[in-house]
């Protein structure tokens, strides 16, 4: 299994909003592709006012992400979920994770 | 062989060091996924909405669905490029050249280096099989009478439907249908063409002569940064 890893800077004040937009838009989009979602989390603000969002989806290999991707290319909601996204975060990071031999998943 | 194009429109927003990550990324990648060939990136120099431009092939479309699954590809090229990725630091594709490219028999479009420009052509649906076969004609010869250009090589811009597998059509049919793609050793002899060839009503296909044929056209051009080693043989 492998984790796709979304890790997102927000304004406290759009922190709501950017959950919403992943739980209503997201996850449809994601699973209909065939991605599965894991976890959706989020700190306390930060002294500077900022929340950090972690999202978290999987799938088996890069075989399987590479036809997900190709249903997320095919599927327009991807694009109105992605300027969604695109227009209440301040930064981020993307990362593919491989769980180690003695994680329980 | 399958000839390849990414273009992207690159957010002006978007961080420089992330910007540049994406350059190396598109460069070298050859270096970490060995099907991909002949790996060169550009700047388009053209009025075109287009700013970085990453070209390569592959010898089949098996070495192509080879890179499709590498992870290479998914987590330093995509982090970049995909419409949800946090990293994404291209705008949506406007110019409809976001991926081009065509089917070939030999590497006739590599080049040491130099400027490379692609014309691209939205062949009008009525056009007809003689007039596509004649223009290809004609621009396949286009370098034997202009004395600058090293590479011409004419193909229908298949690749744009047959992205996933390299074979089987997926989506919508491309606005360009074709390419034009040259080469030339300096931007001084692409300008002599242009100047001779071209004029100010370019590209060389958007006159009358053609206007049957041709429904739309555009052109990209820049100079080629590989990395060193990174012209294959095949």
């Amino acid at each position: 299994m492998v984790h796709l890893v979304d890790t997102v800077d927000v304004a406290a004040e759009d922190a709501d909003r950017y959950l919403e937009a992943v739980r209503s838009l997201g996850v449809p989009v994601m699973t209909d592709a065939g991605a599965g979602f894991v976890s959706c989390a989020s700190t306390a603000p930060d002294p500077g006012g900022h929340v950090r969002i972690q999202v978290v989806w999987s799938f088996s290999d890069h075989g399987h992400w590479n036809l997900i991707r190709r249903n997320l290319v095919l599927d327009e909601r991807w694009y109105r979920y992605g300027a969604r996204l695109a227009a209440l975060r301040t930064g981020g990071t993307r990362r593919f994770y491989r769980p180690a031999a003695f994680s329980p998943s | 062989m399958l000839r390849r194009f990414e273009a992207y429109a690159i957010d002006p927003d978007a961080d420089g060091d992330a910007v540049a990550a994406l350059e190396r990324a598109c460069r070298d990648c050859g270096r970490y996924i060995p099907e991909v060939l002949d790996s060169c990136v550009g700047w388009n120099l053209s009025n075109a909405s287009v700013h970085l431009v990453w070209e390569h092939a592959y010898e089949s479309a098996e070495a192509y669905r080879r890179y499709m699954v590498h992870p290479y590809h998914a987590e330093e090229l995509d982090r970049f490029l995909l419409a949800d990725s946090p990293e994404r630091v291209v705008l949506d594709d406007r110019l409809g050249a976001g991926l081009l490219g065509y089917a070939c028999d030999r590497p006739a479009y590599r080049m040491a280096g130099g400027v490379r420009r692609l014309v691209l052509l939205g062949l009008a649906a009525a056009s007809g099989a003689g007039g596509v076969a004649a223009l290809h004609e004609e621009l396949a010869r286009a370098a034997d009478q202009a004395p600058e250009m090293t590479v011409s090589v004419v193909a229908a811009n298949t690749l744009a439907q047959a992205w996933f597998d390299g074979e089987t059509a997926a989506g919508p049919p491309p606005r360009w249908t074709h390419l034009w793609e040259q080469g030339f050793a300096s931007l001084d002899d692409l300008a002599a063409y242009r100047a001779r060839a071209a004029g100010p009503g370019e590209p060389e296909v958007s006159g009358a002569r053609w206007r049957a044929v041709v429904a739309s056209s555009t052109t990209l051009h820049y100079e080629l940064s590989a990395r060193a080693q990174a012209v294959h043989d095949v």
